[in-house]
């Protein structure tokens, strides 16, 4: 009889909290997005998955070793952790407290004993802590990104990177949002909370999980998500904004055909960027290196074989990793909180305002250069989401004009809205980090 | 408080500028670096491209008779054999 009520206090059902309960059925939710809507499954299958095993009762794969010895140690641990922290207290909630606040010496110690009483790091905690802590993944898929993106149409008409710099308004009107409802005391962010929400409006899932886990690692679950069901909505989110702010003949206009862009152009465009970043604005050259270098590696023609693995089989790699690490951080005490509530308003809101942003200047350029010559669809283009926001630009224009095919000239500020954003996450990075 | 909302503006008057600054300098550079290509190293493709139709184009104009001729001549010899 013993033994099965073992059996019944080591069970999930016994020990399963509704907060994990709950979280699960976020993790299901987001799996049928992903797999009957066809929401990015690319990233939100491997998301949706880690968010569920990060919320197994009692199987801790989201904790480190001593969150582990904490939660399923016993009061022997527990003293044993106690000793080890110079702490009198033996509750789990005072042990946890003592352990994030430890100095550097009796942290590393307190990992040790418990590794000794045979706890160790949960496994997606481990990929976590080598795909996101360290920075690696979503710089490598940075370096896919490069490797995947076609500078010629930027290179034919380099004015629309402009477009690609005032869509990112939308990340810095959304700080200001952040610190706004901070300040009107509805929500409680820190400055570099705001940041890192106002980065979703980047519409760049990397950069928002780069700048999320070095400015506010605590909301890179709610952010990742956030940023990713959103670039999924682009096709939703952008027709109305781009619909109400030009006229009939303006989305009418038909574009030139783009000159010839030689092949030398297009090898030294990427080292050119780089000088430029290291130049400027060294922060933002861990993500610009990363792309410049992929760029390189697809245009220099000398490398066919990195360039096909940093695009297609590094990237899936890493993807799937990145997924399960954005996941684990998927935990009910993190997750279920009016932040979240609040990230992913302000994240609609961001990329609102950035395709606007975006379809405004546009309609400036064109009134500057006689009014016929850009259309203004191309302009929400800007928030990076490559090639969605293109592909959308493209279908309001045939819409508008069944002969006008605006995909090429819409792929210029695409790719403008990825270095611009890339550059916003430096800013960022250096003025709050 | 309201020193956070002045960090926020802080941050978009800067951050934007930013962005704007950098990415013009960007348009220059690539301007001037398309320019110094088109001057220095101008693309060897498209060139022969060009000349190779005009060559074909002008050879019937001059010579026409003696193009059929060498063309007659080669198909009799491509037949013999």
């Amino acid at each position: 009889m013993d033994k099965l009520l073992d059996l019944w206090h080591a069970s999930g059902v016994y020990n399963v909290s509704p907060g994990q309960v709950f979280m699960i059925l976020v993790g299901l939710l987001l799996l049928f997005l992903a797999i009957r809507k066809n929401f990015e499954p690319l990233l939100l299958v491997p998301i949706g998955f880690g968010g569920i095993m990060a919320n197994i009762p009692e199987a801790g794969l989201a904790m480190s070793a001593v969150e582990n010895a904490i939660h399923l140690g016993g009061p022997e641990m527990l003293q044993n952790l106690a000793a080890v922290l110079h702490i009198s207290s033996t509750e789990p909630e005072a042990i946890k407290h003592a352990y994030h606040m430890a100095d550097a010496a009796t942290h590393t110690a307190a990992v040790y004993s418990a590794n000794d009483h045979g706890y160790n790091n949960g496994m997606l905690y481990n990929f976590y802590t080598v795909a996101i802590a360290s920075g690696a993944a979503p710089l490598l898929i940075f370096m896919g990104v490069g490797a995947m993106t076609d500078f010629g149409p930027l290179l034919a008409n380099p004015k629309t990177l402009f477009l690609g710099a005032a869509a990112q308004f939308g990340i810095f009107a959304t700080v200001l949002g952040a610190v706004g409802l901070t300040t009107l005391g509805v929500m409680d962010f820190t400055i570099q909370d705001a940041a890192a929400i106002g980065i979703i409006g980047g519409a760049d899932g990397p950069t928002a999980i780069y700048v999320a886990s070095l400015l506010a690692p605590d909301l890179l679950g709610a952010i990742a998500v956030a940023a990713y069901s959103y670039m999924a909505l682009v096709p939703m989110i952008q027709p109305p904004i781009m619909r109400a702010l030009t006229t009939e003949a303006e989305r009418k206009i038909s574009m030139v055909q783009l000159r010839h862009v030689p092949k030398t152009e297009k090898i030294m465009f990427p080292i050119v960027l780089l000088i430029l970043v290291a130049l400027l604005l060294p922060d933002a050259a861990p993500l610009l290196g990363m792309f410049c270098f992929g760029n390189l590696m697809r245009e220099c023609g000398v490398v066919d074989r990195l360039s096909d693995t940093a695009q297609n089989a590094l990237i899936n790699i890493v993807t799937i990793f990145l997924g399960l690490s954005v996941g684990s951080k998927l935990s009910a005490d993190k997750f279920l909180d009016v932040q979240t509530l609040g990230i992913l308003l302000l994240g609609v809101v961001a990329f609102g305002i950035g395709t606007a942003c975006g379809v405004l200047m546009a309609k400036v350029m064109n009134k500057m250069a006689g009014g016929n010559s850009i259309n203004p669809l191309i302009g929400s283009a800007g928030v990076s989401a490559v090639p969605m926001a293109a592909r959308v630009s493209n279908k309001l224009g045939l819409e508008a004009n069944s002969q006008n095919f605006l995909l090429m000239h819409a792929m210029g500020p695409n790719v403008a809205g990825v270095i611009g954003s890339a550059v916003a996450a430096g800013v960022m990075i250096k003025f709050v980090g | 408080m309201d020193n956070l909302m002045s960090e926020g503006l802080n941050l978009m008057v800067f951050g934007m500028g930013f962005v704007f600054v950098f990415l013009t300098l960007l348009v220059f550079a690539t301007g001037i670096m398309s320019k110094l290509i088109a001057k220095v190293a101008p693309e060897a493709a498209p060139a022969p491209a060009k000349s190779t139709p005009a060559a074909a184009v002008a050879a019937p104009a001059s010579g026409g008779d003696e193009l059929v001729a060498v063309m007659t001549a080669a198909v009799h010899q491509f037949r013999k054999h």
